[in-house]
């Protein structure tokens, strides 16, 4: 069941100065979401300005030379409309969702921060202590943040995934003015974004006015090359938390290929099988047969390099972390020895589409898929076969690949012990 | 602004159906409310109405929990099943073909239920751990805090809709089997259905499935009504610290009454709240986070349930600068409630409630869920038709009164903090009289 192309026309259009652009119609409701993808994330920058692409992100709302400070998102939302960003290891994504008569507004305001955004001492010196706050609140203080630290360092030694994307504490005090119109230049050029507008609007006018804005921005320079070596992991890397939590958790992390290899998709399957549902495998087993954890969660998020392939156990209070970590490794151990039974295959697969389907049910889920297609698989067309490349996925295919990445010598594991809770007052 | 073509039904039992068609994706929801949320919980049950629920699923008079699962899931489905405060409801999505199956799934779990005994005890067990593990999460801790300070003792929203492990704790299969045998009637129900087809078919599929689980599922209920006392006034400031071991950040909340969902001056409610804390230009964005770069987050909310509600402020901060934090949102807090906004502000917040309202209504999750709410909290639909007119209309005397009224700084407002005891303690003395609780009273 592929996606049907009639339902789903974008449109594709380049401009000189290298802006790639994604138009899709959809005028059942009276608006509109446009996403601004720049290939940029943390993976591009180095020890010293750690956090500066999630930093960055924060200075994409204060000011450019037509809007003053705080003028984005007051425009934006007097024109009904809101916005927000995202940073990951690969990407930095911001997205405006807004009444379909905002269009003018959204563009105009896009346009003008790609082409002229205000960096000074002030708003940076603001930005940074949100930022740090934002750090406090994601990592410092909170348990799973923690461990995806934690679990960076680990798995990786040379590679830039070793850093969180947030930024380590020191290198976000450090970053300066400087370091930031660096960034701006070399990253925030159109040849380095794609522009994904989605909803009701009138698609030569849409594009006349994108040209009409983005054309006259001038082409950025060569980007520089990341530095992606990593040593193969050559044996199992433990890293120990301790913290006054309530109770013990475990996170490993396995050694997994990028997302643009073959292997991804199957690996988004395993995903599915393992942990979506109530019925998926670890939940079964180590939440309510053996009732050793809270939650059980496998992960595989696409990364433009080799990444990781995640499974998070949120103990039960007083449960023993040796005994949950020899439960799940039965269960891995178990899932590579067997082919999967055509039934749990085929849950897997429905539930895998059904999710994909549910992705694109909002204007906002079908450019976000549209441009996260492009920046991952080269195109967004990737994602119209998507379905029946997951419907040929065979158990076979799925035994291979569980058996090449739950690999012990991939493995990489943070257990967190709760430690001596400092005494409440009377 | 039209919503797509819909039909409702409501049936001799009191049961209502609605039928709404939802083009382009080829996708079924079924989603069915039951007057059975936490609201209802029995007094020292706090949760009851969240265990039953997320039982229904661990096995049917059909079938084991594992076989209802592979029931749902093979699907491709994802069953929700959850308790807010005045509604239990039971959701799913699935390719439009299996429309039939699908609802026989749903209604089997939501009327069926086993409640084998082995199943609540073990749903007992990992509930309380859970709750015990939520005790990590400061925003967490402050939200059902916020919620039991807010209403005060007795009040039937005075807890958080999992409860208490101290009350879970006792929770045997008679609870589950009492609160499923009186609150999951067909009186006061509802049952919505979206897909690709046109609503009459939609209704008549629908018709057709409550038919066939007729026998099981009564058509009225036997439970006793609740009582609402309007929220008794309290003078003064007070303020809660719970104290969070180790932490290097404060959550702050502060808690006033609010007003119920079906207030005649609902817009008037929400524009003045917006532009307060509602979007991210409202006046307390600007001060504490642009201005100062107190917090990453800041906002206000209105909990609009069905009887009261409560106006809330939510931001976190560093320790060093909890003081700072609460002095800036109670100066701009007072000064709003007296002034309202001004022209710019009411404007603003106007227009980016009524350009973003469609976006609520997109998936067709949201739109089953606003228009069974719609119903159910007696609205009608044209609260979702006339929404963007009547936030368009607010002036600024109706933004005014409500800045004032909803001010969650307002007189017998309550501080809750939660993070490190003694850190608060130095902040905010001499802002109120403070009381520290511990975590654990609050999981």
């Amino acid at each position: 069941m592929p996606l049907d192309p009639k339902d789903f026309l974008v449109e594709e259009y380049e401009l000189p100065n290298g802006l790639q652009i994604r138009l899709l119609q959809d005028r059942s409701l009276p608006v509109a979401t446009l996403y601004s993808f720049f290939r940029v994330g943390s993976r591009n920058e180095r020890p010293g300005i750690t956090g500066i692409s999630h930093l960055f992100e924060h200075m994409m709302f204060n000011g450019s030379k037509k809007y003053g400070p705080k003028e984005f998102d007051r425009r934006l939302e007097s024109a009904g409309g809101s916005s927000n960003a995202y940073t990951s290891n690969d990407v930095t994504a911001y997205y405006e969702d807004f009444a379909s008569d905002a269009l003018p507004v959204v563009l105009d305001l896009e346009a003008d921060r790609m082409a002229s955004l205000t960096i000074d001492d002030v708003s940076l010196g603001r930005e940074r202590e949100v930022v740090k706050e934002e750090r406090r609140f994601r990592t410092d203080n909170d348990i799973d943040g923690m461990m995806e630290e934690a679990m960076g360092g680990l798995a990786f030694l040379a590679h830039p995934y070793r850093w969180p994307v947030i930024g380590w504490m020191t290198d976000i005090d450090a970053i300066t003015r400087q370091d930031c119109e660096r960034y701006f230049r070399t990253y925030y050029a159109p040849n380095n974004c794609i522009l994904v507008l989605v909803g009701d609007f009138d698609r030569d006018n849409a594009l006349a006015r994108i040209q009409g804005l983005y054309s006259a921005i001038p082409r950025g320079e060569i980007l520089p090359a990341v530095a992606t070596g990593e040593p193969p992991q050559k044996g199992e890397r433990r890293a120990i938390i301790r913290y006054p939590a309530q109770a013990p958790a475990l996170l490993f992390g396995y050694r997994a290929p990028g997302g643009h290899e073959k292997d991804a998709l199957v690996l988004d399957l395993i995903e599915t099988a393992l942990s979506s549902g109530e019925g998926a495998r670890l939940k079964r087993a180590l939440v309510y047969e053996q009732e050793l954890c809270v939650e059980a969660h496998a992960g595989f998020g696409w990364r433009m390099d080799p990444g990781l392939f995640e499974i998070s156990l949120k103990l039960n209070p007083g449960t023993d972390p040796g005994r949950a970590e020899t439960t799940l490794l039965a269960e891995l151990s178990s899932f590579c020895e067997r082919e999967l039974p055509e039934k749990e295959l085929e849950r897997a697969k429905n539930l895998l589409r059904a999710q994909l389907l549910r992705g694109l049910a909002t204007t906002n889920g079908r450019a976000h898929s549209i441009g996260q297609m492009e920046v991952m698989l080269g195109s967004w067309r990737a994602m119209l076969d998507l379905p029946d490349r997951y419907t040929a996925i065979t158990a076979a295919e799925v035994q291979r690949v569980a058996r090449k990445i739950f690999a012990s010598h991939l493995r990489n594991v943070v257990t967190l012990v709760p430690g001596e809770a400092e005494a409440g007052p009377a | 602004m039209n919503l797509p073509p819909l039909l409702i039904e409501k049936l001799p039992s009191g049961l209502r159906v609605v039928a709404i068609q939802k083009r382009g994706l080829p996708l079924f929801h079924a989603r069915l409310s039951l007057p059975a949320g936490a609201c209802e919980d029995p007094r020292g049950k706090a949760g009851l109405a969240s265990f039953t629920t997320e039982l229904l699923r661990r096995g049917t008079k059909r079938r084991p929990a594992r076989d209802v699962d592979d029931m749902i899931e093979s699907m491709g489905a994802q069953l929700y099943e959850g308790a807010s405060m005045e509604e239990a409801a039971l959701a799913l999505t699935v390719p439009f073909e299996l429309a039939a199956r699908s609802l026989d799934a749903l209604l089997e779990v939501a009327l069926e239920p086993l409640f084998d005994e082995a199943e609540v005890a073990s749903a007992r067990r990992r509930t309380v751990a859970g709750l015990q593990s939520d005790l990590d999460e400061a925003a967490s801790v402050a939200g059902r805090a916020v919620v039991t300070l807010g209403y005060g003792a007795g009040h039937p929203y005075a807890h958080p809709g999992a409860g208490f492990r101290r009350d879970v704790e006792t929770f045997v299969r008679e609870d589950a089997l009492a609160f499923h045998a009186t609150r999951f009637q067909q009186e006061g129900a509802l049952l919505a259905v979206v897909g690709p087809a046109e609503p009459d078919e939609l209704l008549a599929l629908a018709q057709e499935k409550i038919a066939q689980w007729a026998p099981s599922w009564p058509a009225h209920s036997q439970r006793a009504p609740l009582s609402f006392s309007a929220l008794e006034p309290r003078p003064g400031l007070r303020g809660v610290i719970v104290h969070k071991a180790d932490s290097t950040q404060s959550q702050l909340r502060i808690v006033a009454p609010g007003l119920p969902r079906n207030t005649p001056r609902f817009a008037d409610a929400v524009v003045a709240n917006t532009a307060l804390g509602g979007g991210f230009t409202s006046l307390l964005v600007d001060a504490i986070r642009v201005d100062r770069g107190l917090s990453y987050s800041v906002s206000t909310r209105l909990h609009m349930n069905r009887r009261a509600g409560l106006a809330v402020f939510s931001s976190f901060t560093k320790n060093g600068t909890l003081r700072e934090l609460a002095d800036v949102a109670f100066e701009k807090m007072r000064g709003y409630a007296a002034t309202g906004p001004d022209e710019d502000a009411l404007d603003k917040a106007r227009r980016y409630l009524a350009g973003l309202f469609p976006l609520g209504l997109e998936s067709h999750e949201a739109l089953a869920e606003q228009v069974a709410d719609s119903l159910l909290d007696g609205l009608g639909l044209s609260h979702l038709t006339s929404y963007r007119q009547s936030v368009l209309a607010v002036t600024s005397e109706g933004a005014r009164e409500m800045a004032a009224a909803l001010s969650p700084a307002k007189d017998g407002a309550q501080i809750v903090v939660v993070g490190d005891a003694d850190n608060a303690l130095r902040a905010l003395e001499g802002l109120c009289p403070l009381e520290v609780r511990k975590l654990e009273e609050f999981g």
